[in-house]
Order: structure tokens, then C-alpha cells, then sequence
């Protein structure tokens, strides 16, 4: 009985999750008179030129930005993964004087996010001569005061015998946090997934940072709907449609090592 | 462990990315901001006017702020620095207050709205086998993975609207009028609610079911053996067990909220919608720093604004911390 409560409410919210999502796919074949009527789900002929526009890229680069999107995002979260973990390593398993006044300054980093710094970012990024490229957006996204915080709380788990070990063999302690970096893949995954997220939903700073050429997708996005009078709404739906799916694909592949990640990381 | 010399310097090779970037694109911005942050707007403006070889000065800037090509950045010494006067000027700002207010409210009913429903998911979920449970929860986090616009722009075509799906569904089947929920003042900021707790409680709930797994089972068989009624399961194990990964996901909304942009922008355009009712801090810095609004290009005052955002993130995240301490060593 009980079960068959839960599972009803379970069904009921996810309906109310995705049912947007069938409908954007959807509306991404329907005429601008059909999506203007919410209620309607099915289009009433299924017309592809909403998808063939997009990819002959009548109104935008789409290819460049969907490659863009991708670049920045990947490099970001794989550079922030091993950069943080690096120094989340020596955080959990060292310590030496200044110790704790590092932390704490990489701590606030959480404090004051980018975003907040926009402005003044973009003249320190006019001034290195980056501004406009996608290294603009990558570097500022690496240090991150969330991935110091869980990779201490994961390499805390790592029993101090290994690093013993590995130091009786000679070792040094980079050569040892390669070593160990294998046995938290599940860790490093999760938070490489969830930085990757973050920087592909990034806005601001693409807006003010990115020429127009090396935009990403939400701007594209957001350019799609701002003349909306001119470009059919399907066009929207239908890159819209696209962009979800190299995320979904990656939590898809990943999805159990991110529940064994964070179930281990809850023991405490 | 106990180091030696020669290894405390092996271990500067592992710190060095991080800090080496945490200064460069972290700290100098800072400090940059402090410092322009006491420029005086009207004597940095020109300095920062942007002209390109012809000599012509360039059109307003579009919104995605493009360099025209052979243009330079001139370097004026024309700085003035006038003390905390921006400061002062953003404090008088009725509009900073509004946004203040707004982004205030936005974090914590998303808050309040998400972390309750994602624990009750959470605890369905847990009832049902492990492939329903992996399943669902998937289903439930896709919204989270889609771009801010993304939703936005699916609540503005799906859910918002006289005949849109929020009023054919819910409004007028319990009777009432249909809400006009993005040109309505006291509706935009609870539709910009829905978006954030439609976006984050797949992943909450992930957060919290992950961490009802990781109840060790004897905790669950003591309680059977004590004969414990439901309600002091829950106090006594679910939420003890669960209250540090709620503050977690607390940290994050709390971040994440202030820096939230993407939905307000694309839904309201960049600007704060009717009434600056949907104005969030960081649309309003926009708006000060950027043509897009307003136009005032006053890159000092949105400096000041920025760094007077921080007192009140980092209020809002002690007394988070400091809850802790008072439910969970009580």
C-alpha cells in the first residue's frame, strides 16, 4: 500500500517533469500557430524543416557554437577536476604551515562566484588579450572553492596506509596522487559531470566575454527567441531539443558511478 | 603525516595549478573590482570609450559586446578616484533594494519549496526497487540538465499564458481566475520560483536519496526493536542522517541563486519585467554595467553593487552553518 503511494506520486511529478520536454520535442515540428497553443501536444504533420534550417544553419552557426559549447565546457571541467583534486589531495592528506589560511582562501571562492567579478573580468580579460577567445571562459571557471570542498571530504576516505606505502616504495607525493587517482574514478566523474553542467548552463559571462563567433549555446538559444518574430519558433524548440542531448548521454553513461560516488561520500 | 623538506616542496607542485589561477582569474578580478569600484563613473567612462581606427566612435554596443576590428581600448589617465562614493550612490539606490529584495526572496522560497519536496521524493523513491528507483530519479534530474533558457523559454510558450498549461491545468480546474503570470507584478517572481525548484529537485533528491542509502541498517533495526512510530524515524534518523547533505544542496541553491541570470534573462529580456518585479541582482549589474538596460554604462557603480552583494551572501551562508549546530548537536 504504501509502495503504491509513493510510486503514484513518483509518476505523478516525473509526468510533471518531462511532459515539457515531449512537448519542446515535439513543438519542434510544428507550425508557430500550433506551439502558440500550449494545450495541443501533437503537431498535426510532422514537417522537418525546423531541424534542416538549424543544420544548414540559415540563421546561426549552429555547428560552431554546439563545438564551442562542448570545447569550453569539457576542457573546463576536465582541467577543474584534476587542478582541484590536486590540491584537495594535499589539503586532506598533508599538513604543513599556512595550511588552514589556504583553505580558507579557497574556500572563498565560493563566496564571491564569478559572476559577481563579471565586470572587472572582462578589463583584466581585455587586458591580457584573451578577451573574445574561449580561453576566456575556461580559465576564470578552473579554481573552484565546491571541488576543494568535496574532493577533501573524498580523499579523507583514502586510508593513510596507501601513502605510506607508496612512500616506503620510494615514491613522491605527485607521483603518489596519480597513483591514487584511480581509486576515486567515481568521484572524479561525478564532479567533472556536475562542473560540465554548470559551465554548459553558463550565461553571463559567454554574454559579456565571447565574440560572436565563439559564442555558446545558451546564447545562441537566446538570440533564436530574441527575434522570434523573424525565425520560427520550432527552430528554437529544435536546438533546444539538441542541446539536451550530450548532457543527458553523459549522466546516462555515468549515472551509476555517480550514485556509488556519492553514497560512499555520505558515509561518514 | 610527517614530511620532510625536500617532500613540503614536492608538495608546492600539486598546489601550484590551483592557486596559480585562483590568483590569476580570481584574485586580481577582485581587486580590480575593489579598485574600480572607487573610480569616479563620468571620468572612467571616456576612458574606457572604445574607438575605432576611422576615429568614428563605434554604434552602442550590440548584446553580446563585439570589438569592431582595428579598434583600440585607449588608456586615459583621466582615473579619478572618488572614496566610497559609489557605494553610497548604489545604498540610495531604491532599485538595488528592490533587486536585493527580489533575489532574497527568489533564494529562499526556492528553498523552502525544494528541500521539503525533494525529501519526501526522496523517501518514496527509496520504497521502490533498485531499477525504478535509478529510473526515476534520472527522469527527475533531466530538468536540471536542460539550459536555464531552455526552461524559460518552455515556460514561456508551455506553462505561462491565458490558455497556457500552468491555467489550463492547475489555475481553473481548482476555480480560480487564470493567472496572466509573466505581466502580473506578484506573479513573476513565484513563476521564476516554479523554475528554479523545477530545475533543482531532481538533483536534490538524488542527493538525498544517496544519503538514505548510506543509513547504516542497524540504525533501521534498532528502531524496529524500539517499536518507533513513524514520526521519531523521521526525526531520529532521517533527518540527522540527511541534514548535512540538505546543507550542502543549501550552500549550492544559495550560490546558485545569487548568480542566477540566465532564466530572468531570457524570459524577461534583460530586463526586470513590469514593475522590476522579476529584477535579480546580477540582471541589475547587467543592466548598470551594459546597454542592454539602461544604458548608464557605469562600470564603477556595478563594481560597488557586486562587492556589496558579498556581506549579504555570506550573512545568508552563516546562518545556514550556524543552523546546523543548532539542530543537529541539539
Amino acid at each position: 500500500m504504501r509502495k503504491l503511494i509513493s510510486f503514484c506520486i513518483l509518476t505523478g511529478s516525473v509526468i510533471i517533469c518531462l511532459y515539457p520536454f515531449l512537448w519542446m520535442f515535439l513543438s519542434s515540428f510544428k507550425t508557430n500557430r500550433e506551439i502558440y497553443q500550449p494545450t495541443l501536444l501533437f503537431p498535426e504533420n510532422f514537417e522537418i524543416d525546423s531541424y534542416q534550417s538549424l543544420f544548414s544553419e540559415q540563421y546561426l552557426p549552429f555547428y560552431s557554437f554546439f563545438s564551442n559549447s562542448l570545447f569550453i565546457s569539457g576542457l573546463q571541467a576536465l582541467f577543474a577536476t584534476l587542478i582541484t583534486a590536486a590540491a584537495a589531495f594535499v589539503f586532506a592528506k598533508y599538513s604543513f604551515r599556512g595550511k588552514s589560511f589556504l583553505f580558507g582562501v579557497a574556500i572563498l571562492v565560493i563566496l564571491i562566484p564569478k559572476q559577481a567579478m563579471a565586470v572587472p573580468l572582462f578589463d583584466w580579460m581585455l587586458w591580457l588579450g584573451l578577451q573574445g577567445t574561449s580561453w576566456s571562459l575556461i580559465f576564470p571557471g578552473i579554481a573552484s572553492g565546491l571541488g576543494i570542498v568535496f574532493f577533501t571530504q573524498v580523499f579523507r576516505k583514502i586510508p593513510n596506509e596507501l601513502l605510506e606505502l607508496a612512500k616506503v616504495e620510494g615514491f613522491s607525493i605527485p607521483r603518489t596522487f596519480f597513483l591514487i587517482l584511480p581509486l576515486v574514478a567515481p568521484s572524479l566523474i561525478t564532479y567533472g559531470l556536475l562542473h560540465f553542467i554548470l559551465s554548459w548552463q553558463e550565461h553571463l559571462l559567454p554574454l559579456l566575454l565571447l565574440d560572436d563567433e565563439n559564442t555558446t549555446l545558451p546564447i545562441a538559444l537566446s538570440k533564436l527567441r530574441d527575434s522570434s518574430h523573424r525565425i520560427p519558433e520550432s527552430v528554437g524548440m529544435a536546438a533546444a531539443t539538441i542541446s539536451l542531448f550530450p548532457v543527458v548521454i553523459l549522466f546516462a553513461v555515468c549515472f551509476r558511478k555517480m550514485k556509488t560516488a556519492l553514497v560512499h561520500l555520505s558515509l561518514s | 603525516m610527517v614530511l620532510s623538506q625536500y617532500e613540503k616542496g614536492s608538495l608546492f607542485w600539486l598546489l601550484v595549478p590551483f592557486f596559480g589561477l585562483w590568483v590569476l582569474f580570481w584574485l586580481v578580478p577582485l581587486i580590480l573590482g575593489i579598485d574600480l569600484s572607487l573610480q569616479s563613473p563620468t571620468f572612467t567612462a571616456p576612458h574606457r570609450e572604445i574607438i575605432d581606427s576611422t576615429g568614428t566612435k563605434p554604434p552602442p554596443f550590440s548584446l553580446s559586446w563585439d570589438l569592431p576590428e582595428n579598434s583600440e581600448v585607449v588608456q586615459g589617465d583621466n582615473i579619478k578616484y572618488i572614496g566610497l562614493q559609489n557605494f553610497s550612490n548604489v545604498l540610495e539606490d531604491a532599485k538595488f533594494y528592490k533587486a536585493l529584495r527580489n533575489t532574497l526572496i527568489y533564494v529562499l522560497g526556492s528553498i523552502l519549496l525544494l528541500i521539503p519536496l525533494s525529501f519526501i521524493l526522496s523517501v518514496c523513491l527509496f520504497q521502490l526497487s533498485g531499477f525504478f528507483r535509478g529510473l526515476l530519479v534520472f527522469c527527475l534530474m533531466i530538468p536540471g540538465l536542460a539550459l536555464p533558457g531552455v526552461l524559460s523559454t518552455l515556460f514561456y510558450l508551455f506553462f505561462h499564458g491565458r490558455t497556457g498549461a500552468l491555467n489550463q491545468y492547475l489555475v481553473v480546474p481548482l476555480g480560480f481566475e487564470p493567472v496572466n503570470w509573466m505581466m502580473d507584478p506578484s506573479f513573476i517572481m513565484p513563476s521564476l520560483i516554479i523554475q528554479a525548484v523545477w530545475r533543482w529537485t531532481g538533483m536534490v533528491t538524488l542527493f538525498f536519496l544517496c544519503g538514505l542509502q548510506a543509513i547504516p541498517n542497524w540504525q533501521w533495526e534498532v528502531a524496529k526493536i524500539e517499536g518507533a512510530g513513524k514520526w521519531l524515524l523521521v526525526r531520529k534518523i532521517l533527518i540527522p542522517n540527511l541534514w548535512h547533505l540538505a546543507l550542502f544542496a543549501m550552500v549550492f541553491l544559495v550560490v546558485d541563486g545569487f548568480a542566477s541570470f540566465s532564466g530572468a534573462y531570457n524570459l524577461l529580456g534583460g530586463s526586470g519585467g513590469i514593475l522590476d518585479s522579476g529584477l535579480l541582482l546580477v540582471t541589475y549589474v547587467y543592466q548598470v554595467a551594459f546597454p542592454g538596460g539602461s544604458g548608464r554604462f557605469d562600470f564603477p557603480g556595478a563594481a560597488a553593487m557586486s562587492l556589496l552583494v558579498v556581506p549579504v551572501t555570506a550573512l545568508l551562508l552563516f546562518i545556514i552553518l550556524q543552523g546546523r549546530r543548532r539542530w543537529v548537536l541539539r
